[in-house]
């Protein structure tokens, strides 16, 4: 993959690589993703932020018409939940829309404070199929846990973590274990892996981007940051 | 899922999302250099140009799972859609990036009499088959709905003809032997869901219609192997039925004996689907009480040699042209208006590549009055479907196929 660096733009030429063997195996290589949702004051921004990139980029949302109303973008949220198991609680979906519907659609935006974003940390899964299904979530090991007020499980199947990370090898973030292994000799590694979590970001392993989770509390952070830290 | 998709386990999960500027709200401006962009007539219709391995510019939909949509202006070039043109539709993120075509299998299981698991090279020594087929987006044009509607917001583009040459599903089946009592054919792709929690793209045909010689397994479109993002190494095609069903990078055919149900059943019996009435439509902005799966393409055309608002000289001759389609009876006939409906004349019919293709059409137009005129087609099939003058609604945006209009300025 060439990188041809100018002086506005960083461009990428994307191509079919294959290898010169008996049958080649193809290979891809795709554009950045450059789509981001539009900023808003609202809550429901960063949740968004957090939640929708899970499973796809923001041009889902950004391409959809103009011009729709809260009932329809709830609907389309609920949809999320309810038909491809998007780890959001109905709570979640109420301020998603209220988001969606006054940034993309013709709410009138609300005035809304911060304060009021509720993240409730043992609230049930909005689906509790995500725990029975993922083996790795079974098998989690809550003794290193110091922070025994906040739910573990729920924190990590809320936030699909263990869609892209699992404890000894790569998925598509690094290995937990991996991480604390960097980390081991760091007297500031909780800091460090906690702000990981809250801001996201790529090349510190691959180029491949986490997205920020922006809206979990400092405790949250210490326990998933423990979580990690101890693998 | 099943095992069958550890087959191709390096990189299967990764997808190279470059820096990712977009997702850490870093100011790297996306706009810095001058983004080519292409404006559909609907709200909010511009879209980005950009071309993806092995296609040329394509108008980008989605980033991730990557959907990219043909500009119109391509179904000029010919009956056939140059494959660096065709459209390209994934729903779910966990898409393949890397595949070994000697390591790929296609396992065949369920119903059968016995299981089999085949790779290429075995396909590709079986009785090949070629069809000349279009493959249209079931929400080709939703973009144009009105009212609009949640979706892919499609333009005209999201379609495409082309010779696909393979195998038939049911040489593949027959090796396998179906037993008595088989109800479905189930096909699986290699895409995944980033979740547990998210059905697979999974989709069933009836195991007659499975088996009866038309659907087939291509692995070369237009003379060359398929592009890796229309599905390499090999494709399910169903001539005459809309692109939901041509599972791509399939890897597995499954026979049942019981309707399919739960999860995996989703892109059959909650996803598209359409009202269950004689015009699959609805009131606008209501829901059906009772719906079916989608299937056969409805009858379709287009002008493809002018675009909407184009000037044309008063008294020369212009030959127009362009393009129709159906569900698999041809094309019987495609009628043009130059008087926004008024009265309609027979085009002339170009060369039939087959049933299910592309059927260019060309009219010469000698534009007799200054101003604004309003050309339409019109296509009828040979089972006598003909397109409605009014556009229907249905909740999902799909089977858009009513009468076009294009305006022209006669100076």
């Amino acid at each position: 993959m060439i990188h041809i660096s100018s002086f506005h733009s960083v461009m990428f030429v994307f191509f079919l690589a294959s290898s010169p063997a008996f049958a080649a195996t193809k290979t891809i290589n795709l554009p950045p993703e450059t789509a981001q949702l539009k900023k808003s004051a609202h809550p429901g921004y960063a949740i968004a932020q957090q939640k929708c990139s899970i499973c796809h980029s923001a041009d889902y949302i950004n391409l959809q018409p103009p011009g729709m109303n809260l009932s329809q973008w709830t609907k389309e949220v609920t949809k999320m939940q309810h038909a491809y198991g998007a780890p959001i609680t109905d709570d979640d979906i109420k301020t998603i829309s209220a988001y969606l519907a006054s940034t993309y659609g013709s709410e009138k935006p609300a005035v809304a404070t911060p304060d009021k974003v509720a993240v409730d940390v043992t609230a049930k899964t909005a689906n509790a199929a995500a725990d029975s299904k993922n083996t790795e979530l079974k098998n989690i090991d809550l003794k290193n846990n110091e922070l025994n007020k906040i739910d573990l499980k729920s924190l990590l199947a809320n936030n699909a973590c263990l869609s892209c990370h699992a404890i000894q090898q790569k998925v598509v973030g690094p290995a937990y274990h991996d991480i604390a292994e960097r980390y081991r000799q760091n007297p500031e590694a909780l800091e460090i892996v906690m702000k990981n979590i809250q801001s996201g970001g790529a090349d510190k392993w691959g180029t491949t981007a986490m997205p920020p989770f922006a809206t979990l509390s400092n405790a949250e952070l210490k326990a998933l940051a423990q979580f990690v830290l101890s693998q | 899922m099943s095992a069958d998709k550890e087959q191709i386990v390096k990189n299967r999960r990764q997808f190279l999302l470059g820096t990712g500027a977009g997702l850490l709200g870093i100011a790297l401006s996306n706009r810095t250099w001058a983004a080519v962009t292409e404006t559909l007539p609907f709200g909010n219709g511009e879209r980005e140009l950009i071309a993806y391995p092995q296609k040329r510019k394509l108008m980008r939909i989605t980033t991730r799972p990557p959907h990219l949509e043909t500009p119109f202006a391509v179904f000029n070039e010919g009956a056939i859609t140059p494959n660096d043109a065709f459209f390209v539709r994934y729903h779910l993120a966990n898409i393949p990036m890397s595949i070994d075509p000697d390591k790929y299998q296609l396992n065949i299981s369920g119903h059968v009499k016995k299981p089999i698991s085949l790779s290429l090279s075995a396909l590709k020594a079986m009785e090949t088959v070629e069809v000349v087929a279009v493959n249209q987006c079931s929400g080709n044009s939703r973009g144009f709905s009105n009212p609009r509607v949640f979706g892919a917001q499609l333009g005209n583009g999201s379609m495409g003809n082309a010779r696909w040459v393979g195998v038939s599903v049911k040489t593949v089946l027959a090796l396998a032997g179906i037993k008595d009592g088989a109800t479905l054919a189930l096909f699986n792709g290699l895409d995944m869901p980033v979740l547990p929690t998210t059905p697979d793209f999974i989709k069933t045909l009836t195991i007659e219609h499975a088996m009866d010689g038309e659907p087939m397994l291509a692995w070369e479109m237009n003379g060359e192997e398929l592009p890796f993002l229309n599905g390499y190494p090999i494709k399910l095609i169903v001539p005459g039925y809309f692109g939901t069903y041509w599972v791509k990078h399939l890897s597995e055919i499954k026979v049942l004996d019981t309707a399919l149900e739960g999860q995996d059943g989703f892109y059959m019996n909650t996803a598209y689907r359409l009202p269950d009435n004689d015009c699959l439509c609805i009131p606008a902005g209501t829901a059906p009480t009772a719906t079916k799966a989608i299937s056969k393409l409805k009858v379709r055309s287009f002008i493809t040699s002018i675009e909407n608002n184009q000037s044309l000289k008063l008294g020369k001759a212009t030959l127009l042209k362009g393009i129709a389609f159906d569900g698999g009876s041809g094309i019987q006939q495609v009628e043009i208006s130059i008087d926004n409906g008024a009265n309609w004349q027979l085009t002339k019919l170009g060369k039939d590549l087959g049933r299910y293709s592309f059927r260019e059409w060309q009219f010469t137009y000698k534009p007799n009055k200054k101003g604004q005129a309003v050309l339409m087609v019109r296509a009828t099939s040979n089972a006598g479907e003909t397109q409605p003058m009014q556009a229907s609604w249905n909740p999902g945006g799909y089977i858009r196929n009513v009468v076009d209009a294009t305006k022209v300025n006669v100076v």
